[in-house]
């Protein structure tokens, strides 16, 4: 609660003032107070009805508040809006409390947390693929996967499901809103959480939020509030997850018959298991299982299995532990694990007893 | 873990059997792409013997993949004549293998 009640994350918010109605987004969300992103202002001390809201985080809670600050924008990151204050004990509670909680029961929760982000900007996704592996302290909670028009966000929305989705409203071709109404008029697709962001201010937004967005944020993007929100939604995946007594290994090899043999003899021992011939494979499955260890064979035809691992580790930030497993001499494999940092390597020579009894070992299970 | 080795031991004899024929075929054709795809064989023939702790098939399969990145190189006799000769040996321990099996094992 303390964590939530410090840190800056995105919400929903809609103001009500007499006549005016505006839908905007709000961060810095206290016990007592929020900052909304607006151009709409009336005097401090003013009071507002405020709607707060962010799918699956805050069920919308209604707010009586009053405008206790003004800001107009100012540096990248610092936009113009009005900190709006409430009553502490009446609706803080309320908000903390709803913030604390996992997702509600009946919610996949076997897997990490998807986000697909739909921008045509390289940049703005690999910050989004840098920002992932710099700031979650464990990234295997969160996934993303990215999209560059709507039409390939449309294909791998069909193929798979995401948690939440990240659009852009200038997209090449169909623009970001009608990407929206698309997904709001599909019957699988239609509760999808979205983020609508952009560089076009009012218009984008009325554009976005009209045809079905939940927040719209402009950019520039403030990273810090949106892995914030990213963070908050992960860590309630995180905190539903049921307690699973079996680790999982993610086995990656090229040989057929290793993997086969490789998962027998874990499975015999009381993991769960799952394989990967190839690199798509490999990810998809990483991504999916969210395995408590890995094993990567080391010479195979698409990639050598220490670049994979040292790849893992620094650039994705993987951090559960990963095993090379070769029949390379075992100085020649010794120097590739410390190369690539990885926590260790078992010799293929040395036989399934010894591969099995280095992954309980690894992960701290009793025989 | 015996039980594990039995049950997969056939199906490792019949993948052997045929790297082996491939690997046969490309040392006589000297082909740059099947030698390279022998080698690659070989490596794999090592590492899914080691797992199943046959300690004899190792040290023939590693250097039949040595072997056959020679002749990658060379195409010469000498690298050909090297590696049907490891060949032959590998092909020994594997059938000594084969013919512990149960007759009635299947094969897949």
């Amino acid at each position: 609660m303390a964590a939530a009640s410090s840190e800056r994350f995105i919400v929903r918010a809609e103001l009500r003032a007499g006549p005016d109605v505006v839908i905007s987004y709000g961060f810095d969300l206290t016990a007592s107070s929020v900052f909304v992103v607006t151009e709409w202002h009336a005097a401090i001390g003013t009071s507002v009805s405020l709607r707060l809201s962010f799918p699956t985080i805050l069920e919308p809670i209604d707010v009586v508040a009053e405008i206790a600050d003004i800001r107009v924008a100012g540096e990248p990151g610092e936009p113009g809006g009005i900190r709006l204050a409430f009553d502490e004990a009446e609706v803080g509670v309320k908000l903390m409390a709803q913030l604390a909680r996992g997702e509600a029961p009946g919610v996949a929760t076997d897997r990490p947390y998807r986000v697909l982000l739909v921008d045509d900007s390289w940049l703005i996704r690999d910050m989004f693929a840098y920002g992932t592996a710099k700031f979650f302290e464990r990234p295997g909670a969160l996934a993303i996967d990215h999209a560059g028009d709507a039409e390939e966000a449309w294909g791998k929305l069909a193929k798979s499901t995401y948690d939440l989705v990240i659009i852009d409203y200038f997209l090449p071709a169909e623009d970001g809103a009608s990407l929206i109404a698309r997904l709001r008029a599909d019957a699988r697709l239609s509760r999808t959480p979205i983020v609508a962001i952009s560089v076009g201010g009012r218009d984008a937004r009325e554009a976005t939020i009209s045809a079905g967005a939940d927040v719209f944020v402009d950019k520039p993007l403030v990273f810090r509030d949106l892995f914030n929100t990213l963070r908050v939604l992960a860590e309630r995946r995180e905190r539903a997850r049921p307690s699973v007594e079996r680790k999982s290994i993610l086995v990656f090899d090229d040989s057929p018959f290793a993997l086969a043999l490789t998962r027998a003899a874990l499975e015999a021992a009381g993991f769960t298991v799952a394989i990967a011939a190839d690199l798509s494979s490999f990810e998809r499955q990483r991504v999916a299982f969210d395995p408590d260890l890995i094993l990567v064979d080391v010479q195979m035809p698409e990639a050598f299995g220490d670049d994979i691992a040292s790849t893992l580790r620094g650039w994705h930030g993987v951090q559960v532990p990963i095993l090379l497993v070769s029949s390379l001499d075992q100085s020649e494999l010794e120097r590739r694990a410390q190369r690539a940092q990885v926590s260790g390597y078992i010799c293929k020579g040395a036989g399934m007893s010894e591969l099995v009894r280095r992954c309980r070992e690894v992960l701290q299970v009793a025989p | 873990m015996e039980d594990l080795s039995a049950r997969f031991l056939p199906q490792f004899v019949k993948l052997a059997r045929s790297r082996l024929v491939q690997a046969r075929s490309a040392v006589a054709e000297r082909e740059p792409v099947a030698i390279t795809t022998a080698a690659g064989g070989m490596h794999q023939l090592a590492g899914e013997a080691g797992l199943l702790g046959l300690h004899d098939v190792v040290p023939l399969a590693r250097e039949c993949e040595a072997e056959a990145k020679a002749l990658h190189a060379s195409r010469g006799d000498t690298d050909a004549e090297r590696m049907t000769a490891t060949l032959g040996e590998l092909e020994r321990a594997i059938e000594q293998i084969g013919a512990r099996l149960p007759a009635t094992a299947p094969e897949s």
